[in-house]
C-alpha cells in the first residue's frame, strides 16, 4: 500500500510535468501523460498489469510498472534536450541582435562627420590639452 | 544590375576563413556588389581582413553556426533595404560571376528564389566520389521530405528576392539550414528556379566542407526541430 501511494504521488507529479511540457513540446506532453496515466492505472489495477505483462512477455506486473517508469524518465530526458535547443534559439536571437547593433553603431561612427562641441556664448573656449602643456 | 533589382547584397557567413576571405570579398566587390560578411565568432582575423577588403562586417560574439550567420546577414541586408540577396560561401569555391546569373534568374516575374545547382551542367571541378554519394543521399531525402524537384540540396550559392528572404526564417543554426531553407521554400509556395553554377573544390574547401558523419547530425537536427515550437 505504501509503495502504491508513493508511486501515485510520483506519477501525479509526472502528469503535472507533462501538462507544463505540453505547451512547448506537445509530443512530449502527450507521451508523458499517456505513460503516467497507464502507470497510475496499473499501480491500482495490478491484475491487469500482470495480465498485460504476461501478454508481452515481461513476467510480473510490477516489472511492467518499472519499465513504464523508465520510459517516462527517457521522455523527460528528451524534453530537457529540447529545452536546451530552445535556449540555444534564444541565445542565437540575442547574439544576432547584439551583432547587428554593434555593426550599425560602428557604421554610424565611421560615417558621421566629427563635430566640435558648440561653445556656450558666456564661456571661454576650453584650452586644448597641448596649449595647457605649453603654459606649464 | 539592370532591371528591377537596384540594391542587391551578397551575404557571406565566415568562420576562421582568414586565408581566403580577402580574395572572396575582393572578387564580390570587383563584380560591383555590396557584401556583408558575418564573422561567426572566428578565432583568427577573418572579420578584420574582410573589412579591409571592403565588406560590412557583423561579428557574432560566439560561434553559432553557418545557418545562424546566414540569417544574421539576411536580417542585416533587409534592414539596408536590399531588394535581392545572394548567399555565397566564404571558402572560395564559388565564382563571383555566378552572382549575375542568379540575380538575372530572380528578375523573371514571379520567381523569388534562384538556387545554384552544381549538377545541372556537370560543370563542377574536382568533386570527390564520397562527396558525390553524400550529396546524392541528401538529394533523395530532400526530394522525399519537401516534394521539391531540386537537383542540388546543399549548395550555398543562391539568390532570393526581398519577399523571398522575408518568407524564410532559419532556425537551424548548423548545417541543417540548407534543408530547412528548402522546406520553407516549399511551405511558402513561392516559385524557384535552379541555375547551373560551377563549384571549384580545392584542398582548402574540401577540408572545410561537410563529412559523411555530419549527415547524421543534420538528420537529428531536422527531426528534433519538428518536435518543438
Amino acid at each position: 500500500m505504501i509503495a502504491q501511494l508513493l508511486l501515485t504521488a510520483l506519477l501525479t507529479l509526472v502528469l503535472v510535468y507533462a501538462w507544463s511540457a505540453h505547451r512547448t513540446v506537445p509530443i512530449i506532453g502527450l507521451l508523458a501523460s499517456g505513460a503516467a496515466l497507464a502507470g497510475l492505472y496499473f499501480v491500482w489495477v495490478q491484475e491487469h498489469a500482470t495480465a498485460l505483462a504476461a501478454l508481452v512477455g515481461i513476467g510480473r506486473g510490477s516489472d511492467l510498472v518499472v519499465y513504464i517508469w523508465v520510459v517516462i524518465s527517457l521522455l523527460i530526458v528528451l524534453n530537457l534536450h529540447l529545452k536546451l535547443r530552445l535556449q540555444l534559439d534564444m541565445i542565437t536571437r540575442l547574439a544576432r541582435a547584439v551583432a547587428i547593433d554593434r555593426a550599425n553603431e560602428s557604421r554610424r561612427e565611421a560615417g558621421a562627420p566629427r563635430r566640435r562641441r558648440p561653445v556656450p556664448l558666456n564661456r571661454k573656449a576650453e584650452a586644448l590639452p597641448t596649449e595647457l602643456q605649453a603654459k606649464k | 544590375m539592370t532591371g528591377r533589382i537596384r540594391n542587391p547584397w551578397v551575404v557571406v557567413a565566415a568562420y576562421n576563413e582568414a586565408p581566403v576571405v580577402r580574395a572572396v570579398v575582393s572578387g564580390i566587390r570587383r563584380a560591383g556588389y555590396a557584401v556583408v560578411v558575418v564573422d561567426d565568432g572566428s578565432g583568427d582575423r577573418t572579420g578584420d581582413i574582410a573589412q579591409l577588403a571592403g565588406a560590412v562586417v557583423i561579428r557574432h560574439p560566439i560561434n553559432l553556426g553557418q545557418g545562424a550567420a546566414l540569417q544574421t546577414g539576411i536580417d542585416y541586408a533587409l534592414a539596408q533595404r536590399a531588394d535581392a540577396l545572394v548567399t555565397f560561401d566564404a571558402d572560395g569555391q564559388h565564382c563571383p560571376a555566378a552572382i549575375a546569373a542568379l540575380l538575372a534568374a530572380i528578375e523573371q516575374p514571379g520567381i523569388d528564389f534562384a538556387l545554384g545547382s552544381r549538377f545541372l551542367t556537370g560543370a563542377t571541378a574536382n568533386l570527390p566520389m564520397s562527396r558525390r554519394i553524400l550529396l546524392s543521399a541528401a538529394l533523395w531525402f530532400t526530394r522525399a521530405s519537401t516534394g521539391l524537384p531540386v537537383t542540388d540540396t546543399h549548395n550555398g550559392l543562391r539568390a532570393m528576392t526581398a519577399r523571398g528572404a522575408r518568407a524564410i526564417s532559419l532556425r537551424q543554426n548548423r548545417m541543417a539550414h540548407a534543408s530547412e531553407l528548402l522546406h520553407q521554400i516549399a511551405q511558402s509556395r513561392l516559385r524557384f528556379v535552379e541555375v547551373p553554377v560551377n563549384i571549384e573544390y580545392s584542398a582548402y574547401s574540401l577540408g572545410k566542407g561537410q563529412r559523411i558523419s555530419d549527415a547524421l547530425t543534420i538528420l537529428i537536427d531536422l527531426f528534433a526541430r519538428r518536435l518543438y515550437r
